[in-house]
């Protein structure tokens, strides 16, 4: 992949969910409403816990799925009633679903054929693609003589060939391994930029969400919890699903009661001024945590997790699991008390009940983008 | 082959093992091959009492009967016809359940139901079901006097024979072709949907590809059991008749050494049929078997 080729190169829809619904029936209700937009060009990652109708979405706007109601419009066109192959759309599946009887090329090729291309026009979106996905010396092997990264890349070309506004992936990279996920990664970002198709791309993997997405819709029981850019759903997670669900570890969570001046733990320790009342959550980052002598917060260490470049301490402060992530190279004594301070613009305060973000909750900047999807 | 072999560390324990099934084997069906090969070449007597070597004298005497080429040709013939339905209808049968279409979960138990009658009984069921006057052609038969009697039209005995045996194939293969079907993943359709391929071009581009496997055992299945198992359906529904016009070469064997006791005759008839059947099957594997794609 030298010379950049732009040869195949779509023209990206937008993709407009209005009311859309999945019921199976009246209790199994996968999706209650979804009212969404999608930017022609954007590339949009669905994350979501298994079961959360992220793939449901996805095959639905791809055809393979009816809706049980609302409207779906590609290119400002309704499609929710057509066929799939007349809504341009492409997909890429989990396990490849290559043709084991066709050659690669033939595989890259069928929609083509399906389609009525002429042979020779045929071999040369073939070469083309062929060449772009470096699978070129490839063409005539069947798909059980290739890797799986090489059966990857060919169902990629099999979807980009002809050049659709739409390009879904239903969790891609989830059969190989890790390195090879690295770099499709890479690759997939790269092949994104030079194409232009709108992207949706369907993970339960949050750092495949975090470095490939435009923007990330986290999809909980149907429901979108947040759609945001990856930066945004970091630093100003919506609810607390989301705070939970993004960050390696993920954000400490502690139950927390206001008395109008002070969060309070529930052994009394003071954790953060606020001057509401009543019962919250009260989020931070174990990377956020300051761990210092001058610290009013007390915990214990229980347990240590050395990880090369970062230390993870396990402590536990009024019954409730707290993470502390530790740069490497501080010394840290675990035989002693430690004293902590949570730097008050580095915490989230998300309401008891409803687990919904307050916003400027600290005064800091807070979410200012939180409802922008709509 | 390593993990096996240490399984079973003792010498004489796999044969052991294997001895009951040598055993039936041998008895029921080498042994049997070898005395027919064997009495081909002699001239035996029809109660016992010696036998006399004749060379190739009985080949010369049943390749000249003009009987046995007939039973030759009426057995290819019904090979052709009757085995090729006998994949294609339950073929058909095994794509339309494996759709979602209603009806389809039921259908898939009934349609293996036949597979519990034996041959003979079938036999009986369909000599009713195409008797020209109790049967389900004679509301046709009285609007057309003479269009169907298989008692008197040697074709159309021969189409009931045929029906007989398809009917009766349909279990095996289908579950056969259906469990193919099954097991082929539904992200494939999902892909060529994608692709733009409807259904129908997903049955011939996706479909019948990726159950090759199944579709030639059956194929092979079908070809020389075809031959050999409609013996049954023979006896009971004509009888070999009328005319001769359905005796098959595995029905004609039986009436000339049981019924005409020309055990030579037979024999050689039994060891030509046995060739035949073996060449066909090699012949399939040869030009068929290496083409068929086992990767999934």
């Amino acid at each position: 992949m030298t010379a950049i080729d732009l040869s195949i190169r779509a023209a990206a829809a937008e993709i407009e969910l209005i009311g859309v619904t999945k019921s199976y029936d009246a209790k199994n209700t996968i999706i209650p409403a979804i009212d969404v937009t999608l930017r022609p060009g954007e590339f949009t990652v669905v994350l979501g816990p298994s079961g959360c109708g992220k793939s449901t979405l996805l095959q639905m706007i791809a055809g393979l799925e009816r809706v049980s109601g609302g409207r779906i419009v590609i290119g400002g066109r309704e499609v929710q009633d057509l066929e799939p192959k007349h809504r341009g759309c492409a997909m890429v599946f989990q396990n490849y679903a290559l043709y084991p009887h066709m050659t690669v090329a033939e595989n890259m090729a069928y929609s083509l054929k399906v389609a009525g291309v002429s042979k020779s026009e045929r071999a040369e979106r073939v070469a083309t693609v062929a060449k772009m996905l470096g699978l070129a010396d490839y063409l005539t092997r069947k798909p059980s003589q290739l890797s799986g990264g090489q059966r990857q890349r060919v169902a990629i070309g099999r979807a980009i060939i002809r050049e659709p506004g739409v390009l879904l992936f239903d969790e891609p990279l989830s059969n190989l391994d890790a390195q090879l996920r690295h770099d499709m990664r890479v690759e997939l970002a790269e092949l994104h930029r030079r194409i232009g198709a709108t992207s949706v791309f369907v993970t339960h993997d949050q750092v495949e969400a975090m470095t490939l997405a435009d923007r990330i819709l986290i999809l909980n029981k149907g429901h979108i919890e947040q759609f945001d850019t990856p930066k945004a759903i970091y630093h100003h997670p919506a609810s607390v699903f989301v705070a939970k669900f993004i960050g390696s570890p993920p954000m400490n969570i502690l139950e927390v009661e206001g008395d109008g001046s002070v969060l309070r733990l529930a052994d009394g320790q003071v954790v953060a001024n606020y001057s509401g009342t009543g019962k919250f959550q009260l989020g931070i980052r174990p990377e956020d945590i300051a761990v210092n002598e001058g610290g009013s917060i007390k915990t214990e260490i229980r347990y240590r997790e050395d990880l090369g470049s970062h230390e993870i301490l396990e402590t536990k402060i009024a019954e409730q699991n707290l993470r502390i992530a530790m740069p490497f190279g501080v010394e840290i004594d675990t035989t002693r008390t430690l004293s902590l301070s949570f730097p008050q613009a580095r915490l989230h305060l998300f309401d008891g009940d409803t687990g919904r973000a307050i916003a400027n909750a600290f005064g800091g900047a807070q979410p200012a983008s939180v409802k922008e999807y709509q | 082959m390593s993990s096996e072999s240490s399984l079973f560390s003792h010498r004489w324990l796999p044969a052991l093992l294997l001895a009951p099934l040598m055993l039936l084997i041998v008895l029921f069906f080498y042994v049997p091959v070898f005395q027919a090969f064997y009495w081909s070449f002699f001239l035996e007597q029809p109660f016992g009492g010696g036998s006399e070597f004749v060379g190739l004298q009985n080949f010369q005497r049943v390749l000249s009967d003009p009987e046995f080429w007939g039973a030759t040709g009426r057995t290819v013939i019904f090979m052709l016809t009757a085995s090729s339905l006998a994949v294609i209808v339950p073929l058909m049968l095994a794509v339309a359940a494996d759709r979602k279409i209603g009806m389809s979960y039921p259908a898939r138990n009934i349609l293996v139901w036949p597979k519990g009658i034996a041959g003979a009984s079938i036999g009986v069921v369909f000599a009713f079901i195409f008797n020209p006057f109790v049967g389900l052609m004679a509301p046709l038969n009285s609007l057309f006097p003479g269009l169907w009697n298989p008692g008197i039209d040697g074709t159309d005995a021969f189409v009931t024979l045929v029906a007989a045996h398809v009917w009766s194939g349909i279990p095996f293969n289908f579950v056969i072709l259906l469990a193919g079907l099954r097991s082929i993943p539904p992200t494939m359709y999902q892909a060529a949907a994608m692709d733009g391929a409807g259904p129908w071009r997903r049955i011939f581009d996706v479909q019948l590809p990726l159950i090759m496997p199944q579709l030639f055992l059956t194929f092979v299945l079908e070809f020389t059991e075809s031959i050999t198992s409609v013996f049954a359906l023979i006896d009971t529904i004509t009888g070999g008749g009328p005319g001769g016009s359905t005796t098959l070469l595995v029905y004609k064997i039986y009436v000339d050494g049981f019924r005409g006791f020309d055990l030579s005759g037979a024999s050689t008839q039994t060891a030509i049929l046995m060739v035949f059947v073996l060449l066909l099957a090699a012949c399939q594997f040869f030009f068929l078997g290496r083409r068929i794609n086992y990767e999934r």
